[in-house]
């Protein structure tokens, strides 16, 4: 959906590893208090036949980039979480113009090999959204391919994971640390107290992490209220 | 019909409790289960018995690739085709294979099958796996959504390789090559036989049937459960309008013979048991991530109600020795009832190549020899005439 020009609330949101099946309890608070939330469209998140992911993570990059600018709502601050905090994050690096405020939710791009987490590739597909959620699986993820069918559900469940997969293997490592000194200072950096993914003292290597108590990896979803609230904080400084 | 004997390489000595004790035999297997004793012995006494399979007449001895893994102790099976190729002088030297993918750049595939051709004097087999998810993505890391066109394109550039008359340069999507120029060559021209060990995948049979390679269905549960996977690779064959040669296919089976059923029940029970209770328990999590197969296979995969049963059971490693027999994952018997049941088999799925195990889970070396010695002398005359009518263009130029 094309952003509003005439919007001066206007951000941008990059989902996390699970995909984007709709908008965030988080989002959605800040969407009612005005904001213009735009998701960009990018090629394989949402389970739709004939996708080939990019051979390189540069190749994934322009993908996103090229989704972004098709929205027009650049330059803008922007919200990313888990994958979508690390492609934020790139972009922060990298076109700096383009973001006005950074926001980083349980960021990947940087791993540690001694602690690199848990590998959620390697736990049963069946069981591999609980452990990214420390209050339950929101019904819009356990639902989210339900209308297509008992066949064809798993199919376009397993091609949407194959996008996040192809840019986190094998533990969300592209050498990022090396460009964060290009990050703004002001960043705004949450960090689920219950991530299961990435260990803390990873998330400390984005700076000053503020730590959402009882919150899971995907922490806009287990702790709406606080990381809105954090946003918003953000946002209006 | 040629006959292939075929080792895995199984550690023989995994703790009765390592289903309750340890999570899967392979990726994240605990290294202090290996005595390196133990481990080097072991792979003196299969060596050995691969030599020995020669002398039993046996037309081929095969190898293949595994990582990290409690049942296949050969992560470079290069190393001990090598061995082979020196110790033996009539049977094909079958390397199932290269997992062409791991290989930086894949010209090293290209190069040490060369080599083996040549110290073999023409006899290699060439088998370029895809890997299973286990070796590949997570003990190698490979990124599964760029496996199999690494594969692919690894492929062709061996291919190319071995058989370009000049140096020249590879500009691929992987691969970036100024001088491609492997030293040497393969003995034999335009190039040694491929082979494409495969599970099941609906890419794999169409790679197979439109490259004229031999499709191996590699499976531990016997040729009962792939006749569904070889009905499908024999009708993409057709639909690339390929004939239907019976050496386009190779099968492996788990095989027990003795002189009456009786005694090959009772000889075979504890391997078998060893093998599919013990050295399989893989950890479910090892074997689905996402991009490894492809969308059509996936489509495939969950329609498949009858494998998708058929694996639960499986999986469960609580396999009885009569469901084993039962199901056909390891032929048992005396040597007629063994040569009727993989007549029966080969006329079946039209196998060309049967690469018969022998030696499983901890089979002792004496009980190894007695069985192929066995198979050797009363079971394979019986089975050797079929499809004799057919040539087999897939069969290294100097192997017997």
């Amino acid at each position: 959906m094309p952003a509003d020009p005439t919007s001066d609330r206007r951000l941008v949101y990059l989902w996390g590893i699970a995909g984007h099946p709709e908008l965030s309890p988080a989002l959605q608070s800040l969407a009612a208090d005005g904001w213009e939330v735009v998701v960009p469209k990018v090629p394989g998140f949402d389970g739709e036949a004939g996708f080939v992911a990019p051979d390189e993570y540069l190749d994934w990059l322009i993908t996103f980039w090229d989704a972004l600018d098709a929205t027009g709502a650049l330059p803008c601050p922007v919200v990313g979480a888990s994958l979508g905090g690390m492609i934020a994050a790139e972009l922060a690096a990298l076109r700096p113009e383009a973001v006005t405020k950074l926001a980083l939710l349980a960021p990947f791009g940087t791993a540690d090999g001694d602690d690199p987490g848990l590998d959620l590739y390697a736990v049963p597909t069946a069981e591999r959204m609980g452990h990214l959620f420390a209050k339950g699986v929101p019904a819009a993820f356990e639902n989210r391919f339900g209308h297509l069918g008992a066949e064809e559900a798993p199919v376009a469940r397993y091609l949407s994971d194959i996008a996040s997969a192809s840019l986190l293997w094998p533990f969300g490592e592209h050498g990022l640390a090396k460009r964060r000194h290009r990050l703004p200072a002001d960043r705004l950096v949450l960090h689920g107290e219950l991530d299961e993914l990435i260990p803390l003292p990873t998330a400390r290597r984005w700076g000053d992490v503020q730590v959402v108590a009882g919150a899971g990896h995907l922490l806009e979803w287990d702790a709406p209220d606080e990381v809105a609230a954090a946003l918003r904080a953000f946002l209006a400084d | 019909m040629k006959m292939m004997w075929f080792h895995l390489m199984p550690y023989p000595d995994l703790p009765p409790d390592f289903n309750t004790k340890h999570r899967s035999v392979w990726v994240d297997i605990d290294p202090k289960l290996f005595d390196a004793r133990v481990m080097a012995e072991t792979y003196q006494t299969y060596i050995d018995q691969l030599v020995y399979a020669e002398d039993c007449g046996f037309d081929g001895i095969c190898v293949n690739e595994h990582h990290n893994n409690g049942y296949g102790l050969m992560p470079s099976p290069n190393l001990i085709a090598a061995v082979l190729a020196n110790r033996t002088s009539q049977a094909a030297i079958t390397v199932l294979g290269n997992s062409v993918a791991l290989y930086n750049p894949p010209i090293r595939v290209a190069e040490e099958f060369a080599m083996l051709d040549l110290m073999s004097n023409g006899r290699l087999i060439a088998g370029f796996p895809v890997g299973t998810t286990m070796d590949t993505t997570y003990s190698y890391s490979v990124n599964p959504s760029q496996l199999r066109p690494k594969y692919y394109e690894g492929i062709e550039l061996i291919m190319k390789a071995w058989q370009a008359e000049e140096p020249f340069a590879f500009n691929g999507r992987f691969n970036q090559l100024r001088y491609v120029n492997p030293v040497p060559r393969p003995w034999q021209k335009p190039h040694p036989p491929v082979w494409i060990p495969g599970g099941g995948s609906v890419e794999t049979w169409d790679f197979c049937a439109a490259n004229d390679f031999v499709y191996g269905a590699l499976t531990y549960y016997g040729y009962k459960m792939v006749r569904e996977t070889v009905a499908n690779y024999w009708a993409r064959v057709e639909a690339h309008g390929k004939d239907d040669n019976p050496h386009r296919l190779a099968v492996t089976q788990f095989i027990g013979v003795a002189d009456t059923d009786a005694e090959a029940r009772k000889l075979y029970k504890e391997p078998a048991e060893y093998f599919f209770n013990r050295s399989l328990h893989v950890y479910p999590g090892f074997t689905d991530p996402p991009g490894y197969v492809t969308e059509a296979s996936a489509r495939a995969r969950y329609k498949s109600q009858v494998r998708q049963a058929a694996r639960a059971k499986q999986a469960k490693h609580d396999l009885t020795w009569d469901e084993m027999m039962e199901n056909g994952y390891v032929v048992v018997g005396s040597p007629d009832t063994v040569r009727e049941q993989l007549e029966e088999a080969a006329r079946e799925l039209r196998i060309g190549h049967l690469c018969a195990m022998l030696q499983f889970g901890n089979m002792s070396d004496e009980l190894t020899r007695y069985n192929t010695k066995l198979f050797g002398d009363k079971v394979a005359p019986g089975l050797r005439s079929m499809f004799a009518e057919y040539p087999d263009p897939w069969w290294p130029t100097n192997a017997r």
